[in-house]
């Protein structure tokens, strides 16, 4: 994934707050459980932002100056879900 | 331990007759289904255990005029909404006040690729109706599932009904084996696959799943009469997953009620919640005190939980036997003197039709 690539989550796919359980995603074959920034990440997945657009408002959000790191972090970890269909790039 | 999934058979009436249905040979009459604010109250105590993933199935599950309130009112306790079904009654203006109810996920099935016998094994004339109504799905923003039951009848035609998903546009096929429950076993002889056919089927998908990498996933489930190991059936008793009948019974695996020493409680009289964790048939063969040899000692008790209780009952008259397709098992030779005569040349005669419950 690169910085102009817009991710969002694949349909079928969705992003959900259990009271008990915390941040899941659910998808067609179940449930990925989410911690740390994933959550964050994913909810700015909506199809108007690019990647770079998602790294700078972590950025900011997470007080983080470095904007590379944050950058391949989170390009990871989409293109984790990008190889599971459960993210797709415009 | 928390269940993840709840699997509500809405109702058992169906338009189809498959010869291979999974639901009980006794079903749920009409007058026994449970009005939409029960389940709604079923929804959340669900929610309430840890459930996660709402299966609306049946019968056919449209058959319900109150299907967008149950949907609605799943989706209202935070659930994920699958719709399980045969795509009978449903039209564009449905399916688009189901995702408006907040449907998440469709999941339709297909008796074949091609139309005379998919409408054979259907029992129905309803593969035309099917194929347009895929191509209506496809084209919403749901998650879409093509669900193909394959057998004896139909694994020649295995290239044609990943074609037919290809051409409909489907995230996900899953290529299910008949698995020998309910109608299906009054059908054994002409449903079970040969060896060579399903040798051939394997190395097939395999190279469709290759082929079709990043585009559409394809799910496999083998007959489990040639495995060498079980099923981890429902992911182990009382283990992940609950199945609550239109009348509200609550079983461990829809198939439960065959196993003759099992009563079930029933949700509109306990709460849910006492039925996971406490009744007596939710703990009969949960965990591994029940197990006998060699299920006991063996290396894979966590991995297949012993294989599948009703199975065991079904070939070997004790649900707490091991599943007899296990290459371990005392009563293996049952499963193969059925598949042997399976390979045998003879053609078994006609098919047994479901009847509907009235």
């Amino acid at each position: 994934m690169t910085a102009a690539n817009i991710p969002r989550l694949a349909r079928g796919c969705r992003l959900s707050e259990d009271p008990a359980q915390g941040w899941v995603l659910l998808i067609p074959e179940g449930v990925l459980r989410l911690s740390g920034p994933g959550p964050r990440i994913l909810q700015r997945c909506d199809g108007s932002r690019s990647l770079a657009d998602i790294v700078r408002e972590l950025g900011a959000e997470f007080a983080e100056p470095d904007a590379a790191r944050v950058e391949s972090e989170t390009a990871a970890f989409l293109d984790r879900l990008v190889a599971r269909r459960i993210v797709v790039v415009e | 331990m928390q269940p993840q999934a709840l699997i509500a058979e809405i109702t058992h009436r169906c338009p189809l007759h498959c010869v291979y249905c999974s639901n009980p040979l006794a079903m749920r009459p009409r007058g026994d289904e449970m009005p939409a604010e029960v389940w709604t109250r079923i929804f959340r105590e669900a929610a309430a255990l840890g459930v996660l993933h709402l299966h609306l199935t049946g019968g056919e599950p449209l058959l319900r005029p109150d299907l967008e309130e149950l949907v609605r009112a799943g989706r209202a306790a935070n659930l994920y909404i699958n719709l399980i079904t045969s795509g009978i009654g449903l039209s564009e203006r449905k399916l688009d006040a189901l995702i408006a109810a907040g449907l998440d996920h469709l999941q339709l099935s297909f008796q074949d690729a091609d139309e005379a016998p998919a409408d054979e094994f259907a029992g129905a004339r309803v593969h035309a109706r099917k194929l347009a109504l895929a191509k209506i799905a496809g084209a919403r923003q749901i998650g879409f599932t093509l669900n193909a039951v394959v057998h004896r009848q139909n694994l020649d035609r295995l290239d044609n009904i990943v074609a037919m998903a290809e051409r409909l546009g489907v995230d996900r096929l899953e290529i299910a084996n008949v698995q020998y429950y309910g109608w299906a076993i009054e059908n054994r002889e002409k449903l079970m696959p040969t060896r060579r056919q399903l040798d051939v089927s394997v190395a097939a998908v395999r190279a469709h799943q290759e082929r079709l990498k990043g585009r559409m996933r394809i799910d496999f489930v083998p007959p489990d009469y040639y495995a060498r190991y079980p099923k981890a059936c429902m992911g182990g008793w009382g283990r992940s997953l609950m199945v609550v009948d239109p009348a509200g019974f609550v079983l461990p695996c829809h198939a439960a009620g065959v196993i003759p020493e099992l009563t079930f409680d029933n949700a509109q009289s306990r709460p849910l919640r006492w039925i996971w964790e406490e009744s007596a048939a939710f703990q009969r063969f949960r965990g591994e005190d029940w197990m006998p040899e060699p299920c006991r000692s063996c290396d894979r008790r966590q991995e297949d939980f012993g294989g599948c209780r009703c199975q065991a009952l079904l070939l070997t008259g004790n649900a707490g036997a091991t599943d007899p397709v296990c290459s371990l098992a005392p009563d293996r030779k049952l499963v193969d003197a059925v598949i042997e005569r399976a390979n045998a040349a003879g053609e078994a005669g006609g098919w047994v039709y479901r009847i509907d419950p009235a």
